[in-house]
């Protein structure tokens, strides 16, 4: 693994250099306090310091609405969509981000490994940056450092205001040729980028947390305040369901059939025909939520399958943070456990 | 955990195009539920075992997962019964012979017929339940040596809405099946048993030992059931239920039919006792 520094007037340059390799995919500032991975159209317009982007990077390989083909209502017929494979980069990755793309993989290509999803992947290529933490961040505490590089090509982690390029895949390699700019250099440790947000356990205690936690008085005080507006989910970045619907055009010859995001959150997203609803309940969706993130995916696959951006939290209308839920978890299950021991 | 480099493009499948089946037979069995005889392209076999369910769709309406009631021993052609619940059924509704039908599947797990052979086989079917619970019953007639004996208790709301009559009488007429009947709200012509389905089990003569009982109906029916199968003595790990959920994609994905950390389309819609036990949103 080599390591270059960079100077930061010089990342431009880097930008249109990796521009070549392919579709240039980036951070933009949106409005005044968002930012949105975009197509990069002019480098100086990459943002190389936010916080986090409203909707994950998932929406580069899970599309929010999808086409998934076109069909003839008069022959009965349909035509498939074809993914294009071309090359794309994604520039100003953070870690947790390019954590919930490894997650995705595995929730999009175990089993029944889908297609689209595979060619989207197949051919993107990550540029990964380091970031400060705000107020709502909390990866270190799911073991996503700011620093982990797994999953990326590259990855420039910020000293003193200017950079070092880590050269992590052959890819990397190959998308840096013929840039000149930098020189080798010995890999730094960056001290003094602090988590503010923390959940109270080490993640490998979570699991025994959550074994007792389905009962917990915690869901009702959560459900009470929760809205259901399902923007927790939207905006999470290993959250996957979703929704197909038929669209048909005017002439009612033809249409499509595109899927969409969909959220558990939602009060109809368990619902069948015939009204029976297996969960009607905000409570029920809340616990659903969380034990997606910590629980069900977890307890096979060994990992939170939260990333710990803070998306959830920050966009939340009600002022819902994941953390302090999984806090109050741990302090009911201390709670239980005091009395427990009291009974002895 | 799986990783995208473990991924042959190969390995990947095009998961939500449907095949394009031709419907054969069709025919408005009660008010609300139609029966469908389908065929498959170039004469392929669906290939589908007892319980397992396929996504039905019509273009411009959408969707929507449907047991097939007929047995993988009848070749050709496969059944579909539907009731009109939904939107889309309520379009199928109006599909006859020649029409074609979307069909991708089949999907999820069936009722295990390597742990039922040489089984007493105790079906337990209420109101449209019967529809996935007759693959599985047509399937041990056709194959009747394989089996011990065939119990069939089925319940449905009044006369009017059971299905498959001229099957019932069929069944009836047989020395190799027991099968017993019950409607909640009888009418002036109605000779049969009268009461839920619940009240046939206390006096089944059960071989506990060798019963495998496989029960599908409307969710409030497992709970009862289940607990009357249970004062029998039945073993829990010898009850298999067949359960509802929204099953949209039917390959794990699309995570509607969620039954805490279990897809349904996936290691259902046909469960062992045991293995719902600890899902607390399963019955």
């Amino acid at each position: 693994m080599e390591c270059f520094s960079l100077l930061r007037s010089d990342v431009p340059a880097l930008i249109n250099h990796l521009g070549k390799y392919g579709e240039l995919i980036a951070p933009h500032k949106k409005g005044d306090v968002s930012y949105s991975f975009e197509v990069v159209h002019d480098s100086n317009e990459v943002v190389l310091d936010y916080n986090r982007t409203l909707l994950p990077l998932k929406k580069m390989f899970l599309p929010p609405v999808e086409k998934l083909m076109d069909f003839s209502l008069k022959e009965l017929s349909y035509d498939k969509v074809e993914v294009a494979i071309t090359p794309r980069v994604f520039f100003g990755v953070h870690s947790y981000e390019m954590q919930s793309i490894l997650r995705l993989d595995h929730s999009m290509l175990s089993g029944s490994a889908e297609s689209n999803y595979f060619r989207r992947r197949q051919s993107s290529r990550f540029v990964g940056i380091s970031f400060t933490p705000d107020e709502f961040h909390f990866s270190e505490s799911v073991g996503i450092l700011i620093e982990e590089m797994e999953g990326f090509d590259l990855f420039l982690n910020e000293v003193d205001g200017d950079f070092q390029l880590y050269v992590l895949s052959d890819h990397g390699q190959e998308m840096l040729d013929g840039f000149e700019k930098m020189a080798i250099t010995e890999p730094e440790v960056v001290e003094g980028r602090v988590f503010k947000k923390k959940i109270r356990y080490h993640f490998n205690r979570l699991p025994r947390v959550f074994q007792y936690a389905y009962h917990s008085p915690v869901w009702a005080e959560v459900a009470s305040r929760c809205v259901g507006c399902g923007a927790c989910t939207l905006t999470c970045p290993t959250c996957f369901c979703f929704d197909v619907q038929d669209e048909v055009t005017v002439t009612a010859e033809d249409g499509l059939r595109q899927r969409s995001w969909d959220s558990c959150m939602l009060s109809t997203f368990a619902e069948v025909a015939g009204g029976e609803n297996f969960r009607e309940k905000t409570i029920n969706r809340t616990r659903h939520r969380l034990f997606r993130k910590f629980k069900y995916i977890t307890d096979e696959e060994g990992l939170p399958w939260c990333v710990g951006c803070g998306r959830c939290t920050a966009f939340c209308p009600a002022g819902i943070s994941l953390p302090d839920i999984v806090n109050e978890l741990i302090q009911e299950d201390e709670k239980a456990q005091y009395h427990r021991s009291a009974r002895v | 955990m799986k990783r995208l480099q473990d991924v042959e493009p190969q390995q990947t499948e095009d998961l939500y195009y449907p095949t394009m089946c031709k419907v054969t037979r069709a025919k408005q069995i009660t008010e609300m539920e139609k029966w469908y005889e389908l065929e498959m392209p170039d004469g392929k076999s669906l290939g589908h075992h007892p319980g397992q369910f396929v996504e039905v769709s019509a273009f411009g309406i959408g969707e929507a997962p449907i047991s097939v009631s007929s047995s993988p021993s009848k070749k050709g052609t496969f059944e579909l019964c539907i009731r009109q619940v939904g939107t889309l059924t309520n379009v199928l509704k109006n599909y006859e012979p020649g029409d074609l039908m979307g069909i991708r599947g089949p999907f999820g797990k069936g009722f295990p017929m390597e742990k039922l052979f040489g089984k007493d086989i105790l079906v337990i079917a209420g109101g449209i339940g019967l529809v996935p619970l007759r693959s599985l019953i047509n399937y041990v007639i056709d194959n009747r040596q394989d089996f011990g004996r065939l119990i069939i208790l089925y319940g449905a709301k009044t006369p009017a809405e059971l299905l498959f009559t001229d099957e019932l009488k069929a069944w009836e007429t047989r020395d190799d099946v027991e099968l017993h009947v019950t409607v909640d709200q009888p009418d002036a012509s109605w000779k049969g048993h009268t009461g839920v389905i619940t009240t046939l089990i206390p006096a089944l003569d059960l071989k506990l030992n060798s019963t495998i009982a496989a029960v599908t109906g409307p969710p409030i029916m497992y709970k009862f059931v289940v607990m009357s199968l249970k004062s029998k003595q039945l073993p829990d790990d010898q009850i298999y239920l067949s359960l509802e959920r929204r099953m949209k994609c039917g390959v794990g994905k699309c995570g509607h039919c969620q039954i805490n950390g279990v897809y349904c389309c996936q290691d259902g819609p046909v469960f062992n006792y045991v293995d719902l036990k600890p899902l607390e949103e399963a019955l």
